[in-house]
This record gives structure tokens, sequence and C-alpha cells, in this order.
């Protein structure tokens, strides 16, 4: 057929559809001359008139089937009976809105639930990272054996051999994050500034709104200290003033000309306020240990990173043999950006996405059930749809509409609680987690989740139209409750042994997780964090440059604190507790071998704390004295060991009083003066470390970085944290606290990963729980349904009510065990994957494992009971009356 | 979609030609097509008026013939179809390919 008349008929098809009526009116008088007609002749062979118009009338036949069949012609017949099923698929779905309603809610929160997480693992994990060629950009780290647990920057040194020794690399460039406080124009801040080499911008293909980008000019300071800004801060801090460029702005007490802005959603490395030129100056220049720049390469089109990999590999191996005494050892292991972007969070997400999928089988499961219990319920509609004449094909397609009408329902309410879930996500999710703003829901994830439950719902919605059309009709028809034995173990027990199996894994996994947060906050730390506030401060270097004023601002600021009457005690530490901070020392061969002790390094961590720091934080003394107000620079320099360190260095004896070389200079002479208890002061998980403490006011460097100040106080939180700062802004008002909190918040952000895991984790194990529950529901209601006939039998005959309680009970629990035990096995096998995210409680916890089943056992029990009550109610008359 | 045939049964697609073919001398209703189509087969095609209305249908739908109301030779308000345009040149292809598939069923009968 040609196209022109092939658009020549669907218009005639459109016109008769609207002209319907008028249509249908024309078709029936002319039917009904034609039978006149028909008359007329009968008359003329010599019929009587009544007796002709009744032969035309039967030579006609059925003249409202004729009309039917011709109107079959006009408009569009598929589509009509298309939004037929459509209509009858909602008016079934109606019928029964007890099966609706469940059957939309497990398919929304099985789409819902995976929709969310799907869209979260492609946020975080697949979907590129927004410059160009990304896929193409690495990280190159550095690992030394002295600290082999970090990945760190490259020394200069290093990154100029790397650069000249290595072909792969189609461009490189570098920056090193640091922290700079503005001032001047509101409340001071701290921001994130990236000091970045000239390359920066270029590699990144980044263009400014505003003025310019960093230039190699300014790294040699030809235009002054000059700042990119971000466009965040442009708009948040300035408004977005247009004139900007060529402003200045303070940085640290220094002043910064304004280059240009940065477009917006640009704000690498992590969230960037600003960019300032990176200046390698000094000994840093040629300093091999010095590993503070990070390097960034973009491969060659079509290197493969295994190849580049290998060419670093041969590069650090000639540095070290180079540089025996700096470099020995070193490694420079690449990962891409993305990787590096998104670090630890891909085991965590990995976890998740095993749970959700389990969640969609059991919503599939749950769906397949209700659907396949509803169609076996409905054989006898089905049965006499066929008996009048539906045709196979087209009760097949009616119920296929009412599975896609359930699904497409299922999926929309899915979709919607998907961006609930994703929101929730964003609010809840530890600020750690990488790349939460690119996060929102996806189209594609929406869909495909949309199609594996449709496809299971469908698949379940045609098995009984199937068996019915191929089914004895007559059968059908009689209502054979009584004939057909319900088989032991038909696909609706399995599909309810498989839900019961899956959220039994999901039961156990969050359990674990629950109990390993349990325990990890119940952990002593050696540490008393109660009514203990912590504050960041940062000392800018332009005001506070030298050594002195620094240990002079130290001394009045802990002055200030000590001033004010609601804190019992105060400290300064020169690394946050229960933050992450802490710094290491390494001791040499010589100063081991000194205290006889046979090892090559050994690593302690260290802190330097004012006086105050053990009182105020709760730290046992075991023997010895703390820090005092005459420990100070000058006086004997003295340090306080901590349990471990104590025996380490000197098993059997008593520390105190001994000296101990921390150092290369002939100066760096320690006395020990004091022994704590161990603590857990960086995180709740682990062992105490080898620690050692040293005078604040004896270093050389007083908040070199920043100062943590800790107070004990008497009073309410809030009245604490005025007064916190009333005592800083007495000292210096330009400065901005940060991380203004109590300690037992901190402790708890500590643990803020596990946390939201096990948060997630015990979500998806209660929804799990809820679907199974509703899935043995369906399934006992629709035995007992089938049994009822049976029932009243057993009544009839003298079984008490409570015998028939039991029957049905017997079967809920038979589909519970069954599938616990499944379980059980899948949780054996599964639950290892956790291991590394447990805390003090192994993956296969006898206690854990029955008690989640015993759960798992009593919901199912739960299930059933509501219908075995229904089947104890039953009146036997009644039942016996259908016979 | 071919009851008609209590006689003798229709090739399917057949009665479609055979109602064109009866409108190419001028309009007809449908109790006249029917008449005609038994009249010059000799009452060997009885043309039921349960396939003979859905193919008067398919036709208008086709555009193969127009339908409109007027007066019969007795004064009788009647729906007469003529032919189009469309409708003749489709008559001519169906009645080419209906006429070689008989001639080869003819050879076939008359050699086998």
């Amino acid at each position: 057929m040609s196209l022109i008349s092939f658009i020549g008929q669907a218009w005639r098809r459109f016109i008769f559809l609207l002209r319907r009526r008028q249509m249908d009116q024309d078709l029936a008088e002319e039917m009904r001359q034609h039978a006149a007609l028909k008359a007329q002749k009968n008359i003329a062979v010599g019929m009587d008139p009544k007796e002709a118009e009744y032969a035309a009338q039967r030579q006609l036949g059925n003249l409202t089937r004729q009309r039917e069949e011709s109107r079959q012609s006009w408009g569009f017949p598929f589509l009509e009976s298309i939004a037929q099923d459509i209509h009858y698929g909602l008016r079934g779905l109606r019928k029964a809105p007890g099966f609706t309603t469940v059957a939309m809610l497990t398919l929304a929160l099985g789409i819902g639930s995976c929709t969310a997480i799907f869209s979260i693992v492609y946020a975080v994990l697949l979907r590129p990272l927004p410059y160009k060629d990304s896929s193409r950009m690495v990280h190159v780290w550095a690992v030394t054996p002295l600290f082999p647990e970090f990945q760190m920057g490259q020394s200069a040194p290093d990154m100029n051999d790397i650069k000249t020794l290595a072909h792969s690399f189609a461009a490189t460039t570098f920056y090193a994050p640091r922290r700079k406080i503005l001032t001047g124009n509101g409340e001071p801040e701290q921001l994130s500034v990236a000091e970045v080499n000239s390359d920066f911008f270029a590699f990144f293909d980044v263009h400014p709104v505003q003025g310019r980008v960093l230039l190699s000019d300014d790294e040699q300071k030809k235009n002054g200290d000059v700042a990119l800004l971000s466009y965040r801060l442009w708009q948040r801090r300035f408004s977005g003033d247009p004139s900007i460029v060529g402003r200045q702005i303070m940085l640290d007490q220094k002043p910064y000309t304004v280059a240009g802005v940065a477009p917006a959603g640009f704000a690498y490395p992590e969230k960037s306020d600003a960019w300032v030129p990176l200046v390698i100056a000094g000994e840093a220049k040629t300093l091999r240990t010095h590993w503070a720049y990070f390097l960034l390469a973009k491969l060659r089109p079509g290197v493969p990173l295994k190849s580049v990999q290998s060419e670093l590999d041969g590069i650090a191996a000639s540095i070290a043999q180079q540089h025996p005494k700096e470099a020995s050892g070193i490694k420079f292991p690449l990962a891409t950006l993305q990787e590096s972007a998104v670090g630890k969070g891909k085991a965590e997400l990995l976890a998740l996405l095993v749970a959700v999928g389990f969640l969609l089988l059991i919503a599939c499961a749950n769906v397949s059930n209700l659907v396949l219990s509803r169609g076996l319920k409905r054989q006898r509609e089905i049965a006499v749809r066929a008996a009048l004449g539906a045709s196979r094909g087209r009760i097949v397609r009616q119920l296929l509409m009412e599975s896609l009408l359930l699904a497409f329902a299922g999926g929309l309410a899915g979709i919607a609680l998907a961006a609930q879930g994703v929101g929730a996500f964003r609010a809840l999710a530890p600020a750690a987690f990488p790349r939460l703003e690119e996060l929102k829901v996806e189209p594609a994830t929406a869909l495909i989740a949309c199609l594996i439950t449709a496809f299971a719902g469908v698949l379940c919605g045609l098995a009984p139209a199937l068996s019915t059309s191929r089914a004895n009709l007559n059968l059908a028809l009689k209502e054979k409750t009584a004939t057909a034995p319900a088989r032991r173990f038909s696909l609706r027990s399995f599909l309810v042994i498989t839900e019961v199996a899956m959220a039994l894994v999901l039961l156990t996994g969050s359990a674990l997780m629950v109990q390993s947060m349990a325990r990890l906050l119940k952990v002593d730390t050696g540490l008393r964090v109660d009514n203990v506030h912590s504050a960041l401060l940062n000392l800018p270097r332009g005001r506070y440059a030298s050594e002195d004023a620094s240990r002079l601002f130290a001394q009045r600021l802990l002055d200030s604190l000590r001033a004010q009457p609601q804190f019992s005690s105060v400290a300064l530490s020169s690394s946050t507790v229960m933050q992450g901070g802490t710094s290491l020392l390494v001791l040499e061969r010589e100063t081991l071998a000194a205290l006889g002790i046979k090892a090559e390094t050994l690593n302690l961590e260290s802190r330097s704390v004012s006086p105050g720091f053990f009182e105020t934080m709760g730290v046992r003394l075991v023997r010895g004295r703390f820090f005092n107000d005459r420990d100070v620079k000058g006086a004997l320099q003295v340090i306080i060991l901590n349990d471990s360190a104590a025996r380490r260095l000197f098993p059997g004896q008593d520390p105190i009083g001994r000296t101990i070389k921390l150092g290369t200079e002939a100066a760096d002479q320690f006395q020990i003066i004091g022994q704590v208890a161990d603590t857990l002061d960086v995180s709740l998980q682990g062992r105490p470390q080898l620690q050692v403490y040293a005078p604040l006011l004896q270093s050389e460097s007083v908040g070199q970085n920043f100062l943590n100040i800790l107070v004990r106080a008497s009073s309410e939180p809030s009245v604490a944290v005025a007064s916190l700062r009333r005592a800083v802004a007495a000292v210096d008002k330009d400065l901005p606290l940060t991380k203004v909190q109590s300690m037992v918040h901190a402790v708890s952000e500590t643990v803020a990963q596990p946390r939201f895991r096990a948060w997630l984790l015990s979500a998806f194990a209660f929804t799990g729980l809820s679907l199974t529950l509703i899935g043995i529901y369906g399934v006992i209601s629709y035995s007992v349904g089938q049994r009822t006939q049976e029932m009243g039998i057993r009544m009839a005959l003298g079984a008490p009510q409570a015998s028939v309680l039991r029957l049905i009970l017997r079967e809920g629990v038979v589909l519970a065990v069954a599938g616990a035990a499944c379980g059980l096995i899948g949780s054996f096998l599964l639950m290892r994957l956790l291991a590394s995210q447990l805390y003090a409680i192994k993956p296969s916890d006898p206690l854990t494992l029955t008690g989640a089943a015993l759960l798992m056992v009593i919901v199912a029990l739960a299930g059933a009971y509501m219908p075995a009550r229904r089947a104890m109610k039953v009146d036997p008359m009644i039942a016996l009356r259908y016979e | 979609m071919v009851r008609s045939a209590s006689k003798n049964e229709l090739l399917p697609g057949t009665l479609e030609m055979l109602v064109l073919q009866t409108l190419t001398h001028g309009r007809r209703h449908g109790y006249g097509i029917a008449q005609r189509i038994q009249e010059i087969s000799d009452d060997v095609l009885q043309v039921e008026e349960g396939s003979l209305y859905p193919a008067l249908q398919r036709l208008l739908v086709k555009g193969w013939v127009k339908a409109e109301w007027g007066t019969s030779d007795n004064n009788r308000r009647a729906r007469y179809y003529t032919l189009t345009p469309a409708g003749k040149k489709q008559l001519g292809t169906e009645a080419e390919n209906f006429n070689r598939t008989i001639a080869a069923i003819a050879r076939v009968m008359r050699t086998v």
C-alpha cells in the first residue's frame, strides 16, 4: 500500500470515527430497507405479508451482530479494543482494592528502593566526572614504606623526575589543598583554597566567567598575589559583583588581587572556594621527603592504565636506586580520578546494591504471588468469558493489560518514592560521602526497575489465563473447590520460600551491622567525653608569623579560657581529638638501639597538648605527673607516654625519669615525666596505638596548622559554646571558629559511615520483612479460601477449632522454616562480604543468625495467623452448602 | 469473513471484487448489489447480508466506493454506492489477478 493511500485510509477511518453515530444510523436504516425489500420480494412470489417479513428476517439473520461486524471496519478497532482492555483492567483493579493496594505498595517499595540505590550507585560510581577527557585523568600518588597505609602527594624532585621520564602522559598538573581565612567584608570565614600550578585550568579545560585564570606569570608573583574565586564564593560572599576582578580580598591577613571567577560547578579539588598560584620555594624544591604536591596526569589516548603503571614502577625503582636514603621502596600507584573521588564509598555501595537487589527480588516474588493467587481466584470468571466466546488472545491481552496497569501505577509511585529516598540519602549520608551533590533519580534506572517488576507481574498474570484457556472449561465453570487438592509445593510456595530466604539474609545483615554499631559505641576509649566541647581554630600565618607570636597567642588563649567560670578545665591540642587528626613520629634505628630495641623504625602517634589536656579528656594517670604551666620553652624538655608506648619502649621497667632522643639534633633529648592510660582518640575502631604527648607550649610549631580547643563545661551546651566564642574573641576577634561541637557528637560522627550503612540495611530489612509478611498472608489466605469446604467438613465431623487453626498455621510454619533454612545458608555464605565492615562480631555470629531466623518464623506465623483465624471461624453449614 | 457461501464458497477477497464489479455500470444499493450478483451467477453465488455490509464498510474505509442517500425507482429512500476512481483502478488490478489465477487453475485442471 502506498503511503498516500495509507494516509487517506487513516484519515477516512478517523472521519468515520468522528461521525460514528451518523454512520451507525445510516447502516441501521440501510439494513432495515434491505429487509423491507426482501420482504417485498417474498410477497411478490406469493407469501402472506406477515410471513414474508418473518422470512426476510430469518434470511437476514442477527442484524445486531451484522451491524457490530460492519462497525469493525470503521475507526481503529485494535486501539479501541486496547482502550476497552484498559477500561476493564481499571475496573478489575478497582473491584479488588485490597489486592490492588498491596500489589501497588509492593511494587512501589521494590521499584522505589531499587531506583534510588541504582541512581546513587550510578551518580557516585559510574557517571563520568564533569571534566573534559576525565576518563583519561589519573592521580599519581606516592607511597613510602615509612607510612605504608597512606597515599601521599609527591615531592617536588620526584614529581620533576616523573614528568621528564614518563612518556604516557599527554599533560600534567599539580596542586596542594590548603585552608585560608577570609577576612573583611563580613564574618571571618575559613575557605578551602587550592594552591595550583599554572597548567591546572588548561588541564581541566576550564575557562573563567570573569577575568582570567592563573598564569605562569602569577607563579613568579609578577602581578603580586592573585586569586581565582569559585563561582559559589563569588555569588555567596560577593553577591556576584561584576566588578570583582581587580579588587583585593584578604586571605590569611594578606591582600590578594582577584584575577577572575571560575565557571559554576567547577570546584576541583573537592569543594574549593578559591585557587592561588602554587610556588615551590626553598628546601621544598629539593627535599625528596616533602610529599606535599598532588600530581594529576592525563594519559595519552589509547594508552592502557596497566602499561602506564608499569612505566611508573620503573621510574620509582630508578629513583629509589639513585636516592636510597630518602626514596628507598617508594611506589607511585595510579588511580583514575573517578576512583580517587569515590574512594572507600565503592565497597559500601556494592554491598547496598546486593541488598537492594534482594529487595527487588522479594518484591517481584510478592507481586508474582499476588497476581498468581488472584488469577487462580478468577479462573471461573475467565472460564465464563471463554465460554461466551472471548478468544484466548483477547483474554490474555486483558490480563496483560491489568498487570501492565499495575506495574505502571506501581512504577509511578516507586519513582516518587525514589525521589524521596534520594533526598533522604543526601540529607542523611555522612558529609564525607563522595559526589553527593550530583545525586538525582536516574530515569533509566527507574525504567529498568519498572521493567523487571512488570515482567514478573506479567509473567505470573499470564499463567492462569493460559492454563484456563487450555483447561476444560466445564470443570472450571463448576466451582470446583473440593476437587483439586492443593499441591504441596506449588509455584506460589516456592516464591514464598524464596522471599523468606532473601528477607532473612537482609535481616541478618542488618542485625549484624546494628550490633556492630552498638558494640562500637560502647567501646571504652579511655576518654571521658561527656560535657566536653571542642572547636577548631586556624591561626593565619600573616598575623602569627613568628614562633613566639603564636606561642604567646596560645598562652593568652589558655588564660582567657580559664577565666570563664563555667569551664572546670580547658586545654589546647595541636591535632584534633576524635576527628581524624594525629601526627606520626618515626623513631629511627639509632634511637631504638639506644633503648635496646632491635627494629628498623617504630611509629608513634604524637600529639602536642597544653596543661589540662588529660584532666579535660579524663585520661587516667598511671604514674608520674601531667604537664603543668612550668613546662614551657626553655625549661627541661619533657614528654608523657601512654601504656602501650611505655611497655614497648621500656618493657618491664619504670619509664619515669628516663630520657629519650626524638629527632636528629643533639638537643632533641626528652625526659619522660608521666605515663597515662591507653586511649582511642582517633577512631573507635582498631587498637590503641603507641602514643607520645609533648607540651604544646614547649613545641616549636604552636598552631602551625590549627589548634583544637577542648573545654569541660558544667553548664548547658549552648552557654558553654557562647563562652567559648567569647573567650576566643577576647584574644583575637578576627579568628573564625570551626567545627564547634560536643565531643559526644564528634565521637558519634566517627561512626557516621557504619551507622549510615546500618540504618540503610535496616530500612531494607524492614521493607523485606513487611513484604514477606504480605506474601505469606497472601498465600495462606488463598489456601484457606480453597479449603473452606474441607474445614467445614472437618468441623462438622467434630474437629475442634484449635485443630483447624493448627492445620493452617502448620502450612505457614512449613513455608517459613523451609525459607529460613535456605536463608540461613545464604546468610552464612553472603555475610562474609560484610566482614570488613563489622566490629567485634563475627559474620557467622550464631546468636544473630538464630535470632533473625526466629524473628522470620514469628513474622511468618503472624502472616498465617489472620487467615487461619478466618478458617477457624468458618461456619460448617455455610461451607457445606457449596457442595 | 467469507461466511456467505452456503451454496458456494467464495474465494477470500472475491466478494469485494464482485461488489466493485456490480458497480461499474452505475450506482446500486446494498440489496441491489446482492440481487445482481445472485442474478448474474444464476443463483450460484448467494451473498449473505452478514458479509455484504461489513465488506461495504471496508470498501468505504479504503475509499474505493462512496455512499449517498437517494431515491429508488419506486420512490423509496435508499443508500446508493458508487465506484470511485480509486475503486475502478483497484477493480482493474483485482480482475487481472483473478483472471490469471483462474487461468492457472484451469490449466492445472486440464492437464493433470
